[in-house]
């Protein structure tokens, strides 16, 4: 029986396999050996080997010895990265960018040639990307650059790196890069804030621009905007400010340097000497001494500040500048936006003023004595530093267009007095207001009075009114 | 088909099948193999030589070694991991002296073992010099403790 | 040699394989094997019965747990970690790229299969009894196959993992009273963070495999113990039930004992105790018409693994799996789409929450576990149940029109937009 079922077996066997399914088996498993050999193949020939390879033969060519070229040119290949923990960054560039610090390589082609003029910022604790941009993880060319779909940080072309300095130089100027140091001052002066938020402080018109530098908009982009916003973003509610083609430049800079990444104590404050030097500054152009007194000299509204440093501790002080609400509750400091740096130089000045520094300071502001003048200057600062010029104009006079509202332009400050009391200005300012349309069934303006309430205390909305009656033209000449 | 065709194409497929699978465990322990690694790099440079003082040697805490610069005879790098097993030896200064917190072994300044448990001496790390003028050590090569580099 | 020849037969323990014996011990005497029958009946190997779809998706879940345990060795389930070590397979890790690929396309292959086996089950009526409790414990399985595709969805913390997982587990949030709850359970927050992240990591690693397999090993053993596999339908005589020996019934078959080549079977043991079996049984007519499991029936599922194996590579070869940019929680596209096979689900609840949220879910769920108690008509023959292949069939089409709009007929806004049409993004 058992050999003829096994006959049997194999007959119906054979007319079961009818369609070659051994030889189709064979095609298959052979068939998936060669994927899987592809596959390998293809794994074991990355691009960055043949530039490495190509590297290994330049540094062998100017090797006299015979038994150390043949080391050189015998070197593994491997990949090389530079861990960045401080940077949260690897950065593997290295890998093909193998000369950036070999001085040798000066002459070498790219992607070999040695980077002159880093000074203390040598690739092996800096990385590349936190300057240039690009994709550090990557390890071919074309996703290394970055522009790639789903990578936001494309390589920054050279006229525009500088930007990048800003990244860790937060404050003060930046040697070699002018550019950030007008940007900075153009966006305090212009009133930006006024519509865009940064670092948390500004309005909500416009798009917080905290992390700008990290979004994914292209310098040429920016630098258009800034020069005509309306060209390269139809329908933006930005007024074109008539910047020069140098003033667009820094504020593309300044907007490529923008990012609340943290870098790391190493990169932002260990680099940065928070001098006394510079404190002084911050505490001139923060007019500090509109409230504070040194030594007796300035204002009373705040606490005298001569040898702050002996009577709280340094933290306390940091704190302070910081949230003055939450060290000092009910203090009517207003939270200003300054970072580790900046805090750390404004103490050390405060450690060593004197009422001669105040004295000095004082000059600009020697009429400053009354507590309704140290209100208007109050005012005033606040009026800047919020951005309110950004719409109204830094002399009041308002006139930017703004299609559909009532007039077909920001209103005037000018003449507030004739038509509102104050208490009516400072409901505007506290809750915002839509302004009035010319034709009812247009569109909406894109610009209106943002409601101020969450970011300006009673005290600050207070003497911006008193600034701008300060400024009141009488009206009684044009009737 | 014939029985004996059969079996020859399906033997050929169970070894194409077989090479398919031995050449997948190939893969995928190679796989396994990192091919970067997140720790500090194993050739490293230190900076250059002028950074470095005469005298006690400098500690470097991150690469775990010991920089000795001697007066006329050069540089040279003792690892700062102790042999027996593994803390990170302080130097001395009043004796001389490597000493193991762990387990009390001492290390005279050559890297030999003085007490403790520690079976062998320190290892000494090869420094060259680059050629931008800065010193590189690797630790993937170890040198005699009479070794010195001349800047 | 004797040695050898002694290590090799304390191993495989069996008569040569030129003999019936042989044939048969290499299949009851294998642990691996032993779920076949030592002999199969011919007409079931055929491949228009079965289409193979149960031994694809299994070799599938195979390709699966082997590349998925490779890629846990460079996976930390922590943003943004997570996704650096996606950036790190595709760039520093040999065959990283392939490797991720083929897990991600197994896995898409993989939903598809377990659906369509599902729907030649139904076709077929194989879920009539005996086999009702398999085709639910089938549906456990794709629903399992759902969800570990859902949760390996997040894995990768990119913009397409995030607000799929977003949306898709918003879709499940409109259940009402515990839905919203559920969400934070499986979340571990309100909103897909770091939490989810591990939740999902440890779903996708453990839990849920761990319960596919058992689960498996349940629906092979019921193949198994309901008889093997169904009849074909084109077997089918006229008078089906006649099939099938169930407790109660008369009868139609010759007494146990007659019933020939049933020693070879691993169930003999139930021929020793009284009682009627209740399982689909072998007639000797058809059992002249079966032959050895080995070599036939193994040649042809070797061959669905090979094809299954080599069409995974090839795809993996030539497209490698998408990677978008890092998770952006302020950042959402547009359209955010979850996953492409709860699109059906998500372009429901465009039209109607408590529709594509609850109660088509729900319903569909209920009805498909319930299909075997619910479908009295006893016979398997197409000819005989109109109603039930036109109600599937309009179950399946529904489903997948509802599928393609979602995935290829929605542009920004969820607007109806056709695939040839390019939409510009308006301004942000």
């Amino acid at each position: 029986m058992g050999i003829r079922s096994t006959v049997g077996a194999c007959r119906s066997g054979a007319r079961i396999m009818g369609k070659r399914l051994p030889q189709i088996f064979f095609v298959l498993s052979t068939l998936s050996l060669v994927l899987l050999i592809a596959a390998i193949w293809q794994a074991t020939r990355p691009s960055w080997k043949t530039y490495q390879r190509h590297y290994f033969q330049l540094e062998a060519v100017g090797e006299p010895n015979a038994v150390t070229k043949a080391a050189v040119l015998a070197t593994p290949p491997e990949i090389h990265q530079i861990l960045l923990p401080g940077l949260h960054r690897v950065d593997r560039c290295t890998t093909c960018h193998l000369g950036v610090d070999d001085p040798t390589m000066k002459n070498a082609p790219e992607p070999f040639r040695y980077h002159a003029g880093l000074g203390p910022h040598v690739a092996s604790k800096f990385g590349c990307t936190i300057c240039h941009g690009g994709q550090g993880l990557a390890t071919d060319v074309k996703d290394a650059h970055g522009n790639v779909p789903f990578w936001n940080d494309p390589l920054l072309s050279p006229e525009y790196v500088r930007a990048s300095c800003g990244r860790c130089h937060k404050e003060g100027d930046v040697p070699g890069v002018p550019e950030l140091t007008e940007g900075r001052r153009l966006f305090e002066t212009e009133g930006c804030r006024g519509c865009h938020k940064l670092n948390g402080v500004g309005g909500s018109i416009g798009p917080d621009l905290t992390e700008e530098g990290a979004s994914h908009r292209s310098p040429e982009w920016l630098e258009q905007h800034f020069l005509n916003p309306s060209k390269v973003s139809a329908g933006s509610a930005m007024p074109n400010f008539q910047f020069t083609r140098e003033q667009a430049r820094s504020l593309t800079y300044y907007m490529l340097s923008l990012t609340s990444a943290d870098m790391g104590s190493y990169y932002s404050s260990v680099r940065l000497i928070p001098s006394p030097a510079y404190g002084r500054e911050l505490f001139v152009q923060k007019d500090c001494i509109v409230c504070h007194s040194i030594g007796g000299v300035g204002s009373k509204t705040g606490p005298d500040l001569l040898d702050v440093t002996k009577r709280h501790s340094l933290e306390w002080l940091d704190e302070q500048l910081v949230n003055p609400q939450l060290v000092y509750p009910g203090s009517t400091m207003p939270e200003y936006d300054l970072d580790t740096n900046s805090r750390k130089a404004l103490v050390s000045f405060l450690a060593t003023a004197t009422p001669q520094d105040a004295e000095a300071i004082m000059a600009p502001h020697k009429n400053v004595i009354t507590p309704e003048d140290a209100a208007i200057a109050a005012g005033k600062q606040n009026f800047a530093r919020f951005g309110c010029a950004g719409c109204h104009g830094t002399e009041l006079q308002g006139g930017l267009a703004n299609p559909n509202a009532q007039g077909g332009q920001v209103p005037s400050l000018l003449h507030l007095s004739d038509d509102y009391t104050k208490d009516e200005v400072i409901a505007v300012i506290r809750d915002g207001r839509q302004p009035p349309l010319d034709n009812v069934h247009g569109p909406t303006p894109p610009l209106y009075m943002p409601s101020w309430k969450s970011v300006l205390s009673n005290e600050d909305i207070h003497e911006i009114v008193e600034f701008l009656w300060s400024k009141q033209q009488k009206a009684k000449d044009s009737w | 088909m014939n029985r004996r065709k059969f079996l020859s194409w399906g033997t050929a497929g169970m070894v194409a099948l077989c090479s398919g699978v031995v050449v997948s465990l190939g893969a995928v322990i190679r796989f396994l193999v990192p091919d970067v690694f997140y720790e500090p790099p194993q050739s490293f440079k230190i900076g250059n030589p002028a950074d470095f003082p005469y005298g006690p040697p400098t500690f470097l805490a991150d690469e775990k070694i010991y920089v000795f610069r001697e007066r006329d005879k050069g540089f040279s790098v003792a690892s700062a991991v102790c042999t027996h097993l593994g803390c990170t030896v302080k130097f001395f200064t009043s004796d001389n002296r490597f000493h193991c917190p762990c387990h009390g072994s001492v290390f005279n300044e050559n890297g030999s073992v003085e007490h403790g448990p520690a079976p062998r001496a320190l290892n000494w790390f090869e420094v060259t010099e680059t050629r931008d003028g800065q010193l590189r050590v690797d630790k993937n090569k170890t040198v005699p403790p009479n070794y010195r580099l001349m800047v | 040699m004797n040695l050898i020849r002694e290590i090799w037969q304390s191993i495989v323990r069996r008569d040569p394989l030129s003999t019936d014996k042989g044939k048969s011990e290499l299949v009851f005497h294998n642990v691996w094997l032993h779920i076949h029958p030592a002999k199969v009946k011919k007409e079931n190997m055929r491949f228009k019965h079965t289409f193979y779809l149960g031994f694809i998706t299994f070799f599938l879940f195979l390709i699966l747990v082997t590349t998925g345990i490779a890629l846990m060795f460079y996976y930390r389930p922590y943003p943004p970690q997570s996704y650096q070590d996606m950036k790190d397979l595709q760039f520093v890790v040999f065959l990283g790229p392939f490797l991720r690929s083929m897990h991600r396309w197994a896995a898409h292959g993989m939903v598809i299969c377990v659906f369509l086996h599902m729907c030649r089950v139904f076709y077929t009526g194989s879920y009539k009894k005996p086999r009702q409790f398999n085709w639910v414990v089938g549906i456990m399985l794709l629903l399992l196959t759902l969800g570990l595709s859902f949760t390996g969805y997040l894995l990768p913390w990119d913009q397409l993992a995030y607000w799929a997982i977003t949306v898709g587990t918003n879709i499940g949030s409109y259940a009402p009273i515990v839905g919203g709850k559920l969400r934070e359970l499986l979340l571990g927050g309100h909103t897909v963070g770091e939490a989810a992240l591990i939740r999902f990591y440890v779903l996708h690693v453990a839990i849920l495999p761990s319960l596919v397999i058992l689960l498996t090993i349940v629906h092979f053993w019921r193949v198994r113990k309901d008889g093997g596999l169904s009849k074909p339908v084109w077997k089918l005589k006229p008078r089906a039930p006649e099939q099938l020996v169930t407790i109660g019934a008369t009868p139609q078959v010759a007494p146990m004992q007659t019933i020939p080549a049933s020693k070879d079977k691993t169930y003999g043991l139930m021929e020793v105790v009284t009682g009627k079996p209740n399982f689909e049984i072998i007639t000797p007519e058809e059992e002249e018409d079966a032959v050895f499991s080995y070599p036939y029936a193994f040649f042809r599922e070797a061959i669905t693994l090979m094809v299954t194996v080599t069409s995974v590579m090839a795809i993996s070869l030539f497209f490698h799996a998408p990677l978008e940019e890092m998770a952006n929680p302020a950042k959402t596209p547009n359209p955010a789409k979850a996953p492409w096979y709860f699109l059906g689900l998500q372009e429901l609840v465009s039209h109607s929450a408590l529709l594509g949220g609850v109660v088509a879910p729900a319903l569909m769920v209920i009805a498909l576990l319930a299909i075997p108690y619910f479908d009295r008509n006893p016979s398997r023959r197409p000819s005989d149940r109109k109603w039930a292949i036109g109600l599937f069939t309009a179950f399946v089409v529904v489903n997948l029109v509802l599928i393609i709009i979602g995935t290829f007929f929605r542009g920004p806004g969820w607007a109806f937009v056709p695939p040839w049409v390019h939409v510009v993004a308006g301004p942000e």
